[in-house]
C-alpha cells in the first residue's frame, strides 16, 4: 500500500451547508490531534531555549532565546561522545540487520526445503519472546563474552531480527523466479545472483528496513540500560536517563539534552518524512 | 555454532532436502545453510537458548553473581510468586495497560480515519506528518517531555488546570492517577501510527462498493457499518493483536523512567516486575519464573489472536 492509495480521487460532492459544517468539525478534530501530537515536542524545544529565570514561563515563545542550556549539557555530560556512539550503534545495527536479513531471506526464497518452514517458524516466533524474559541469560552471556559496557555488546544481539528477515522475505518473494532461473542457467553462482541481480532490485525494501532499524536502534533503551556502566561508553538514551536522575529538576538543560537526543531523528524525519511514514506503515511496528 | 548447524543439517534433513527440493533440481548443497547461518545462529544464541536457560533458571535460586552457586528449588519459585499479592497486582495492572490502550490504538484512530477520508491533499499531508511525530520520538524522550508537562509544581498542564480552577493533580505521584497517566503516555505514541494504518486501509477500499450502496440509497452510517468496517476488519484485528501482545511491553520505559513502578506499586506491570526481581533484588529464579508465567500467558493470547484473525478477518478478493 503506497501513500498514493490514500489519495482517493473521488469527485467531491456539491458543498452544502451541512457538508461545510461537517468539514469544519473534521478539520477541528485533526488540528486538535495534531496539536496533541506535536505540542510536547514543541514545548521541549521552547523550554530548552529559555534562559534560567524564564524556565517556568508559560509564554509560548521565549522572549530571550539562548543556547546556554545546550552549552551546559555539552560541557557537563559527554553528550557529543554519546551522540557519536549512538550513531555508530544505529548504523551498525541497521547495516547488519539488512545483511543477515538479505542472506536469510534469499536462502528461504531460493531453496524450498522441508526444513525451511521450520526455520521460517522459528524466525517468526522469536518475535514473540519478550526481551525481559531472556534478559538474565543474555546479560550473563554478554558479561562472559566481555561485552559489558561496550558498543559491540549493544550491536551484536540486535544484528539479526525476525522483523528484518520477514520484511525482506516477503519483498523477495515477489521477485520473478524466472530471472533467478535464467541466471542460474547461465552458470551464475548463488552469491553473484544475490549480489548482482536480487540486491539491486530490492532498493525500496532495503531502504525501508534501514530507516526503521536505524530509528529503533537509536531509540533503544532496555538493552543499553542493562549493559552500560559509564556514560562515555554508552548511548544517548542512557545519557538522558542518567542526567535526569543526577541533575533532578534542571528542566532547561534536561530539555536541551532531550532535544539533542531527538534532533538527528527529527531531521531525518523532516527530510524523509514520506518515506519514514510509509516504511513504518508497510511493515507494522517494532 | 557448529552444534546448531549440525542439528539443522542432520542426515535426515539432508536426505529430504535433496529429494524434495521443488524449485530447483540441484543436488543438496551446503549453501542454503551458509546463508541462513548468520541470522539463525544469532537468533539461537540471543533468543532461543536464553529462553531455555530462563526456563531452567526458574527452578533455581540464584543471585546472578557468577561466583555464587545455583540451588535447585523445584517449583518453589512458582508457588511463592503465585501466592504473592505483588504478582496479582502486577498482572492486574498489565491488563489495565492493555485494555486502556485500546481507545488510543484502535477506536479513536478508526473513527478519525473514516471521518477524515475526504480531506484535501495538502491538509491531509500536514496532519499526517504531525500526528506521526510521537511514533519516532524515543520512549525516554517521551517520558521526559510528559514529566515536564505534568510536573506537579510548575508543569504547563498543572498550571493550566490551576488557572481553570481545577486544582493540582499529582499525575505521577498520586496512585489514583499514575496508572492512567502512564497508559496515556504509552498511547500518545500510538495514535498517529494507528490512524495512518486505518487511513491507508480505508482508502484502499474499492470505491465502486460505496457508489453502488449510495445509489441503492444507503445512509452514510449504513455504509460504514456494512461496508467499511467489515473491509477494515483485518486492520482492526492486526492493531488489536499488536496492542494485546506488545502494549504492556511498550509501557516499560515509561514506568522505569517516570515512576519506578510506584507510587505504592500502582504502575508496576508484569514486565517491570521481572526487571525488579532480576536486577534490583537480584533473584534470578523469581524473575525467570515470573517471565515464564508471562511468556506462557502471552503465547496463549497470541494463539488466540491468530485464531480470531483467521476466523473473523474479512478479505476483499
Amino acid at each position: 500500500m503506497t501513500t498514493d492509495a490514500l489519495d482517493d480521487h473521488r469527485p467531491s460532492r456539491p458543498v452544502t451547508s451541512r457538508g461545510f459544517a461537517r468539514k469544519f468539525v473534521v478539520h477541528a478534530v485533526m488540528v486538535l490531534l495534531s496539536l496533541v501530537s506535536i505540542f510536547p515536542v514543541y514545548w521541549m524545544i521552547v523550554t530548552s531555549l529559555r534562559p534560567d529565570n524564564e524556565i517556568f514561563s508559560t509564554v509560548l515563545w521565549p522572549s530571550h532565546p539562548t543556547l546556554e542550556n545546550y552549552i551546559f549539557v555539552l560541557t557537563r555530560v559527554p553528550m557529543l561522545q554519546m551522540l557519536f556512539n549512538t550513531t555508530v550503534v544505529s548504523v551498525a545495527t541497521a547495516f547488519l540487520q539488512v545483511v543477515t536479513g538479505m542472506f536469510a531471506a534469499y536462502a528461504l526464497v531460493r531453496w524450498r526445503m522441508r526444513f525451511s518452514s521450520v526455520v521460517h517458524g522459528l524466525i517468526a516466533l522469536s518475535w514473540l519472546v519478550p526481551f525481559q524474559v531472556t534478559m538474565i541469560p543474555n546479560y550473563v552471556l554478554a558479561s562472559r563474552l566481555g561485552l559489558l559496557d561496550t558498543l559491540t555488546g549493544l550491536v551484536v544481539p540486535n544484528a539479526s531480527h525476525a522483523f528484518a528477515i520477514l520484511l525482506l522475505y516477503h519483498a523477495m518473494r515477489a521477485f520473478p523466479i524466472e530471472v533467478l532461473e535464467a541466471a542460474r542457467m547461465d552458470g551464475a553462482r548463488s552469491f553473484r545472483i544475490l549480489w548482482q541481480i536480487v540486491t539491486p532490485n530490492m532498493g525500496a525494501p532495503i531502504a525501508s528496513l534501514s530507516i526503521i532499524a536505524f530509528i529503533s536502534a537509536w531509540n533503544e533503551y532496555f538493552w543499553p540500560l542493562l549493559l552500560s556502566r559509564k556514560p562515555e561508553n554508552s548511548v544517548v538514551q542512557i545519557g538522558l536517563q542518567m542526567f535526569m536522575t543526577q541533575e533532578g529538576n534542571l528542566w532547561g538543560p534536561l530539555m536541551a539534552a532531550a532535544a539533542l537526543a531527538s534532533l538527528p531523528i527529527l531531521i531525518l524525519y523532516l527530510i524523509l518524512q514520506r518515506h519514514v511514514i510509509e516504511s513504518f506503515m508497510k511493515s507494522g511496528i517494532r | 555454532m557448529t552444534d546448531i548447524q549440525a542439528e539443522v543439517a542432520g542426515p535426515a534433513a539432508a536426505k529430504t532436502a535433496s529429494t524434495r527440493s521443488d524449485i530447483s533440481r540441484e543436488r543438496f548443497s551446503i549453501s542454503p545453510l551458509l546463508y541462513l547461518a548468520p541470522a539463525v545462529v544469532l537468533l539461537m544464541v540471543w533468543t532461543y537458548i536464553p529462553l531455555a536457560e530462563a526456563f531452567r533458571l526458574s527452578f533455581y535460586q540464584w543471585n546472578i553473581l557468577p561466583t555464587s552457586p545455583q540451588r535447585f528449588v523445584g517449583l518453589t519459585n512458582y508457588q511463592r510468586l503465585l501466592a504473592l499479592p505483588e504478582m496479582r497486582n502486577a498482572l492486574w495492572n498489565t491488563l489495565y495497560y492493555t485494555i486502556g490502550l485500546f481507545p488510543m490504538s484502535v477506536i479513536i484512530p478508526l473513527f478519525v480515519a473514516i471521518w477524515t477520508q475526504d480531506l484535501g491533499g495538502r491538509a491531509r499531508t500536514i496532519y499526517r506528518a504531525m500526528i506521526f511525530v510521537p511514533m519516532i520520538i524515543a520512549p525516554v524522550v517521551a517520558a521526559i517531555l510528559w514529566r515536564w508537562l505534568l510536573n506537579e509544581d510548575q508543569g504547563l498542564i498543572t498550571l493550566t488546570l490551576e488557572g481553570l480552577g481545577l486544582g493540582r493533580i499529582g499525575f505521577l505521584t498520586d496512585p489514583a492517577y499514575a496508572l492512567p497517566t502512564l497508559t496515556w503516555i504509552t498511547g500518545w505514541k500510538l495514535i498517529g501510527f494507528s490512524t495512518l494504518l486505518f487511513s491507508a486501509a480505508n482508502a484502499g477500499i474499492n470505491p465502486s462498493y460505496i457508489e453502488a450502496a449510495r445509489i441503492d440509497g444507503a445512509s452514510r452510517w449504513r455504509i460504514i457499518c456494512d461496508i467499511r468496517l467489515p473491509l477494515l476488519s483485518p486492520t482492526i484485528l492486526l492493531l488489536s493483536m499488536m496492542t494485546v501482545l506488545f502494549g504492556a511491553q511498550w509501557s516499560f520505559a515509561y514506568i522505569n523512567v517516570l515512576t519506578n513502578g510506584g507510587p505504592l506499586k500502582s504502575t508496576t506491570n508484569i514486565f517491570y516486575l521481572l526487571w525488579e526481581y532480576g536486577f534490583q533484588t537480584l533473584s534470578a529464579g523469581w524473575s525467570s519464573a515470573a517471565g515464564m508465567i508471562a511468556f506462557a500467558g502471552f503465547a496463549v493470547l497470541a494463539a488466540l489472536c491468530m485464531w480470531l484473525t483467521k476466523r473473523f478477518a474479512f478479505y476483499d478478493n
